[in-house]
């Protein structure tokens, strides 16, 4: 290049800065379109976070170990089921690093390989929740709380909340199912199929769902 | 004015409050919400937990049904959902392509969603002001929004996303004084309330003892998360950090209503766990003195 080169004249090459991280951040910005590699470290994130002082890793430090590629640290991490998706981080942020959409990749990658860890009840409560979407279109609070008590066994922990909104009014017994289930639950197939057509058909264009 | 209205899971049970004070002052406004049919949950923070898909879907799903029409919300959790769907639906279209195979017809991500707040904040404000029979003088509130009402900004659009005054404005024109507080828009634990409550007994305590200094009467929410949060753990906070609180915590729907005459019963004041009837009555707001301050006011 001659230095009279102005910048009109240059080619623009393209760089795919998850290229340059391992494939942590590469998969991460697969499955949530957030890329973890333009974080350089302020860590106004973590002045932010709600839970930096709870977990194992403030947020600026589980970007820069995905950005490290530090695998095992980061899909073993507790910080990333403590997250409570507040988005305070990326409304700060001066890179937009959406750090609750990498957690989100980062929870699903974590499960998926066996490494969440020991003690979240966060994966069983998302699980009893969705389950009861797909089946009822609504969520019945109720049935979704004894759902989760069944599956963690913790009877005894917020024993008397259940009593204390039944009394409020807060907890009805029984919930209205929405019409619609076969249509459901081939909407839930074809999302966990990625957006694939179900087997069976094209979907219909146009028009009411 | 006529918005289709989505009002969302919780808002069916565990925030019924929300539901009949919200309806109750929309119709002293002449404010129309007729609810969706056969809406479904937004997905929640289980959805975008889940699958970057299906959390887009959901809420493609309701508002493809509302058929154009613009769409008003009341939890703020369903709020966000709703609006971060149009912002990936309607910003890229290889994400608008996928989520219409997940939902069988094309959504351009564009219908208008609106919270309830943006309603009466900036269009209804001279309705609102025109219906105030009982102005809630000498009440002082910590105004709390939480999360997901102004964050993030580029996708919510509601308000400044480190200090909305959205709420403050409402309850002023209402008669009573909104403080200025930092904890506005920290976060109360949220879903934590079932999987960690622990996360929540500790946030929420600091909100607590923030709205206590500011030297408020009670707080005033627009979530269904917050509001059970700050309610009705309010006692397991007091106990656990030895702290004597005592703050009534409302929905901003049920203050307005009390301003504009509605009664306790229309209201659901019997839902709150921390009793706010003391409070109330020592402003003049139920009761006896609630009937001479509106009489005086004709």
């Amino acid at each position: 290049m001659s230095p009279t080169t102005t910048p009109a004249e240059m080619t623009p090459v393209p760089i795919e800065i998850e290229q340059i991280g391992g494939s942590l951040a590469a998969e991460v910005k697969a499955w949530s379109g957030a890329s973890p590699m333009t974080c350089y470290q302020c860590a106004k994130c973590s002045s932010g976070c709600p839970v930096s002082n709870r977990g194992d890793a403030k947020p600026h430090e589980l970007v820069r170990l995905v950005q490290m590629d530090q695998r095992q640290a980061v899909l073993t991490s507790r910080f990333i089921w403590e997250c409570t998706s507040c988005q305070t981080c990326i409304t700060r942020c001066p890179q937009k690093v959406d750090i609750p959409a990498i957690n989100d990749a980062l929870r699903a990658l974590s499960l998926s390989e066996g490494l969440a860890v020991a003690g979240t009840a966060v994966p069983v409560f998302n699980e009893a929740f969705l389950r009861s979407v797909r089946k009822r279109g609504r969520v019945h609070e109720l049935g979704l709380m004894v759902a989760f008590k069944l599956r963690t066994r913790r009877f005894f922990e917020d024993l008397d909340k259940a009593p204390m909104m039944l009394k409020k009014g807060k907890l009805p017994l029984f919930s209205s199912r929405v019409r619609g289930r076969s249509e459901r639950e081939k909407l839930f197939r074809r999302a966990a199929q990625g957006g694939a057509p179900a087997p069976g058909g094209a979907p219909a264009q146009g028009g009411k769902p | 004015m006529r918005y289709t209205f989505y009002p969302g899971c919780s808002l069916d049970g565990t925030a019924k409050d929300f539901h009949r004070s919200t309806l109750a002052v929309a119709a002293k406004l002449g404010l129309e919400l007729p609810e969706l049919e056969d809406w479904i949950c937004c997905g929640s923070t289980a959805a975008h937990n889940s699958d970057p898909l299906l959390a887009d879907a959901l809420p493609a799903q309701n508002l493809l049904a509302a058929g154009g029409r613009a769409v008003a919300v009341a939890c703020a959790a369903c709020y966000s959902r709703l609006k971060m769907a149009n912002h990936h639906i309607a910003g890229d279209a290889a994400v608008r392509a996928k989520v219409a195979e997940v939902v069988g017809a094309d959504y351009d991500g564009l219908t208008p969603v609106r919270h309830l707040l943006e309603i009466l904040g900036r269009d209804m404000r001279r309705e609102i002001a025109a219906g105030i029979r009982r102005p809630l003088t000498g009440l002082r509130v910590a105004c709390y929004y939480g999360c997901l009402l102004s964050r993030p900004p580029e996708v919510t659009q509601f308000d400044d996303a480190e200090n909305p005054t959205l709420m403050d404005q409402v309850l002023e024109i209402a008669g009573a004084t909104s403080v200025d507080w930092p904890h506005k828009t920290e976060c109360c634990g949220a879903s934590f309330s079932i999987t960690d409550p622990s996360i929540v007994l500790e946030l929420s305590d600091q909100i607590l003892a923030m709205a206590q200094a500011a030297g408020v009467d009670c707080i005033a929410t627009a979530c269904p998360l917050c509001q059970l949060n700050l309610d009705m753990r309010q006692k397991d906070i007091e106990a656990r950090y030895g702290r004597r609180y005592h703050l009534p915590v409302f929905y901003v729907t049920q203050l307005l209503g009390l301003a504009m005459g509605c009664s306790a019963r229309e209201l659901s004041l019997d839902s709150l766990f921390v009793e706010p009837k003391g409070l109330l009555e020592s402003k003049g707001l139920l009761g006896a003195g609630a009937r001479s301050k509106a009489e005086a006011r004709r």
